[in-house]
């Protein structure tokens, strides 16, 4: 398969795949000998660059340890105009606030969540797990064995991680922001 | 240019949503720019409770988690006023500043999450039916159809019909009563002394039966009338007399309670 054919294969399976596409899959797509993953990653990776110009409207991003097509988010109001879409909901402080508990600590249960926001977050964990950022692992074994929450491939994508490890360590942004008070 | 706020115990309204009691303390700790280290609790405390009584005249719903607090603080502030009896190097508010602490890293992560939110929602993708895998159901002629081909279809419809909805499961009435049992296998080891259970067991041939007699002599040994001793894995189970009386009416009534 030559550098042309290759690059054109993984854009045409990449803008017609229903999500992040991971490597290995195309690979086993391209089902060439010659086709190995580090083909692919030099392809993808000259791929990122070339679609890169104020003149295009696709880009290339790696998440949740897959590739996928997106739109820059400058021409957000163009495609909500096109598509009738006034403005998307929120999230609220206290789902964030939940978010960002889960991820950094995952896996967390309920009542570790309500301790740690000092407030109860039954209905925004009930939420969040609708709308598939957060995802069910098993339950904890303590007493009352209550359920441990994770979060999903669903938030990877869409705050565009590639691991849930990639989080910026909290500590650290504590840090950048408070100016030193004495 | 300034108006000057004016200085007076009732906070100014702000209608800022608080996610939580410890999202309100750290606006208080941050609107009176001291540390979290060292807390002025009797003024903050003062003002929090001045912030529930604002609260409460907007008619908000005040969740118990801001009371919880609003106790919590009061607890606190009784103890930084009180002198202590023992001289301790513990603060009284050293699980407060945990708290703040590990309160602060999630906020701070919740607004990274924010910012990201702000601009990743604004990124799109293609929006790909995937129905090419699944074939059309395949159409038929219309000349095709007659009646013989719809009572056809009729059948197999109720057939899967019938394979999803299994009869339902009829329970019987029992016809072996655990206490019936109690009696007859207790009177039994009362006369033989020892009474092997397994064989005992084997000589039955209705399951029902066999679940009675395990339940009963289970019950007997629970009321202590009857023990049972084995010598070896898998060898015979014997039941003798236990270190109990049991009269006709417990064994009556405990059959009833276990039947």
């Amino acid at each position: 398969m030559d550098r042309e054919t290759l690059t054109a294969s993984i854009e045409a399976i990449l803008l017609t795949a229903n999500g992040p596409v991971a490597v290995v899959a195309l690979v086993e797509a391209l089902d060439d000998e010659d086709v190995g993953a580090e083909k692919v990653n030099d392809a993808l990776t000259s791929m990122v660059d070339s679609w890169d110009r104020p003149d295009s409207g696709i880009r290339l991003e790696k998440v949740a340890d897959g590739w996928r097509c997106v739109t820059p988010a400058a021409l957000d109001s163009y495609l909500r105009s096109y598509h009738g879409i006034a403005a998307r909901q929120r999230l609220s402080q206290a789902a964030l606030e939940v978010l960002a508990i889960i991820a950094h600590r995952q896996p967390v249960t309920l009542p570790e969540i309500n301790f740690i926001r000092g407030a109860n977050s039954a209905s925004v964990v009930r939420t969040l797990l609708d709308r598939k950022l957060l995802r069910m692992a098993g339950r904890k074994k303590v007493v009352g064995k209550p359920f441990l929450y994770r979060t999903s491939k669903e938030f990877l994508v869409h705050f565009g991680l590639e691991r849930p490890e990639d989080l910026p360590d909290p500590e650290q942004l504590v840090r950048d922001e408070t100016v030193p008070a004495e | 240019m300034t108006t000057g706020e004016p200085e007076s115990n009732v906070p100014p309204v702000e209608l800022t949503v608080f996610s939580g009691p410890l999202d309100l303390l750290m606006h208080l700790i941050r609107k009176n720019e001291v540390s979290i280290y060292d807390i002025p609790i009797v003024s903050i405390c003062d003002q929090y409770h001045a912030h529930l009584r604002a609260m409460q005249e907007l008619d908000l719903d005040i969740a118990g988690d801001f009371l919880w607090m609003a106790s919590w603080l009061l607890h606190l502030k009784s103890k930084m006023l009180l002198p202590s009896v023992v001289e301790s190097d513990e603060d009284p508010r050293d699980e407060l500043v945990e708290r703040l602490l590990a309160y602060r890293r999630v906020k701070e992560l919740a607004s990274y999450l924010h910012d990201s939110d702000i601009v990743r929602r604004c990124l799109w993708t293609a929006d790909v039916e995937t129905k090419i895998s699944s074939p059309a159901e395949p159409e038929l002629d219309w000349e095709d159809v007659d009646l013989r081909l719809l009572a056809q279809t009729y059948l197999e419809v109720m057939q899967r019909f019938e394979a999803s909805h299994p009869p339902p499961i009829e329970v019987l009435p029992l016809r072996y009563k655990v206490e019936e049992k109690m009696t007859d296998i207790y009177q039994q080891v009362n006369t033989d002394g020892l009474v092997p259970l397994l064989r005992h067991l084997n000589s039955r041939s209705d399951p029902e039966e066999v679940v009675t007699v395990i339940v009963a002599a289970l019950e007997l040994v629970r009321l202590r009338g009857v023990f049972v001793e084995q010598r070896k894995a898998f060898a015979e189970i014997y039941l003798r007399p236990g270190d109990r009386q049991l009269s006709a009416k417990e064994l009556l009534r405990h059959g009833e309670n276990s039947g």
